[in-house]
């Protein structure tokens, strides 16, 4: 019983925890866009996400010997090094993308100065990470995430036509009216891999398994929550996509400010879906920000060789303490500087999908090394996918900056 | 523990030091030899110069600068067991490695609640 309770909520926090700032702008914009026509991508993205999560969490849950062991054992301490600046960076501008985003929210939600309700964003975050344990940040914020479900009530709302929508599951190149079309609707595919596959999430929920106490008898149920969470998760995906392309579309708008995406339930709900989405967003936002925060400290410890983990006593572990400040401190201090959170979130899609085969490859060689994973290593079916998708990663990690530059930002 | 049979890139280089009270302190940033003979582990080394000393020339300078140039030996005898990780003899203090000292320490252990679980 008390299994099915943990498997349980192991998927609603999974599934609340799924979108983030940067997903959510480039799937509410992919629906203005280009209507239902990058559906497919959600899915590959998704199918991408289980790969390397259900990965990750196996590994967790195997080997008390974090992901960052592994690499600097492996690789070797100068491109081990170059490993962790780069997924550090990421997670940074990850987490100043969720801060922007918050503020705004904030700001929404209450009137006030942005810059006044950044710097409380993060004292918030600060006072949240020091003072919750790992599980209560984990339930509080993946749950309440769950409050964005008011997008999938608002997609069902605004009834979409079915048969068109399932044919945007299949992958394929529309017909567009210019070259520069085409590089947009690339840049599309790209960013939306990206922002469903960031690579904090596997680094996170690996050092979160260790965090949680995990060991063997733990696969399964971490296969469960991987594949149903996530799933569940992308619906969330795809309803912000059908909100873009029904509601937003007809009116020519293409929210750039996450906000935005909020007027939707509004307009559909009244005060309250405005108000439920605003908080679903805060509370997602929120817990990215700390997941990332989180994850460039335990990186770093981990490769240093610290002692690292919210279960420590802050004063046995005061170096990791302090690395997650300074992450929440640095990447306030980007939002502090007047820089577009918009523009943050968007090179932090592109700057993570760069560094996506860096830190993909390390997990990939863990999962299926016999000698770190004993009976537990990569299987068939595994193997096959997780090489599949580090091609796919490779390719779109190429293609990346140029279809940033050739296209604007998406801009055509 | 016989040192004939061990792999010290595999088994040594780059793994992690835990301390008798299971406490981490640091890594093995580099190892000691003595090639006279049958070649011998004399000492583990610890600290950002030894590990600077594995980086590029650019990369070395800089990491030299922001990082310093602590440098620590242990004594091979001072390696108790050697599983995933390597555990030494005595507590981390005795070796110089441990981290609840220094400013950092003084910082986080000033703040409220830093000394309950």
């Amino acid at each position: 019983m008390k299994n099915i309770l943990e498997v349980f909520l192991g998927i609603l926090t999974a599934m609340g925890g799924f979108v983030e700032i940067g997903e959510l702008v480039f799937t509410v914009n992919a629906g203005v866009k280009f209507g239902y026509k990058l559906l497919w991508m959600v899915v590959v993205g998704t199918v991408g996400i289980i790969v390397f999560g259900e990965m990750s969490g196996r590994i967790a849950a195997v080997s008390s010997q974090p992901v960052f062991y592994f690499i600097r054992q492996r690789a070797g301490y100068g491109a081990g090094l170059l490993t962790l600046i780069a997924a550090n960076l990421a997670s940074l501008l990850t987490c100043a993308a969720e801060i922007g985003g918050i503020a705004i929210l904030l700001k929404l939600l209450f009137g006030g100065n942005y810059f006044l309700l950044a710097f409380l964003t993060l004292v918030f975050l600060l006072l949240v990470v020091w003072f919750l344990s790992f599980q209560a940040i984990e339930r509080i914020f993946g749950l309440l995430g769950l409050l964005m479900l008011v997008f999938v009530a608002a997609a069902f709302w605004l009834g979409p036509d079915w048969t068109s929508m399932a044919s945007g599951f299949i992958p394929s190149v529309p017909q567009l009216e210019t070259t520069s079309d085409y590089f947009v609707y690339a840049y599309f595919a790209v960013a939306l891999l990206s922002s469903i596959m960031l690579p904090y999430e596997t680094y996170f929920y690996a050092s979160g398994g260790i965090e949680d106490g995990w060991n063997p008898s733990a696969i399964n149920q971490n296969r469960i929550i991987v594949i149903v969470g996530f799933s569940l998760g992308a619906l969330l995906a795809v309803a912000l996509m059908i909100i873009g392309a029904l509601y937003f579309a007809p009116l020519l708008i293409e929210p750039q400010m996450p906000g935005t995406a909020a007027m939707a339930p509004a307009f559909l709900f009244g005060k309250w879906g405005l108000i439920i989405a605003l908080l679903g967003m805060f509370f997602a936002f929120s817990g990215a920000a700390i997941e990332n925060a989180l994850t460039g400290a335990y990186n770093i410890s981990q490769f240093f060789g610290w002692n690292w983990g919210k279960y420590r006593v802050p004063k046995d572990a005061p170096r990791f303490h302090l690395a997650w400040m300074i992450m929440f401190v640095l990447a306030a201090l980007i939002i502090f500087t007047g820089v577009d959170p918009v523009e943050v979130v968007e090179y932090s899609i592109v700057f993570s999908i760069v560094i996506l085969p860096l830190t993909y490859l390390p997990m990939l060689l863990a999962g299926r090394d016999t000698d770190y994973m004993g009976p537990y290593a990569n299987g068939w079916l595994a193997g096959i996918l997780g090489w599949a998708y580090f091609v796919l990663i490779c390719i779109a990690a190429l293609a990346a900056i140029p279809l940033l530059i050739i296209t604007h930002g998406g801009k055509g | 523990m016989s040192e004939h049979h061990l792999d010290i890139i595999r088994q040594v280089l780059d793994r992690q030091l835990v301390d008798a009270n299971h406490n981490h302190c640091g890594k093995v940033d580099d190892v000691e030899l003595e090639l006279k003979g049958e070649p011998k582990v004399i000492a583990l080394l610890v600290g950002n110069e030894y590990a600077s000393d594995r980086l590029p020339e650019f990369a070395r300078y800089v990491s030299r600068k922001l990082f310093g140039r602590r440098r620590l030996k242990i004594p091979w005898s001072e390696v108790s067991v050697i599983t995933d990780d390597i555990k030494l003899a005595q507590d981390a203090k005795e070796y110089g490695l441990d981290e609840r000292k220094g400013f950092v320490f003084e910082f986080i252990s000033k703040l409220p609640g830093a000394w309950k679980k």
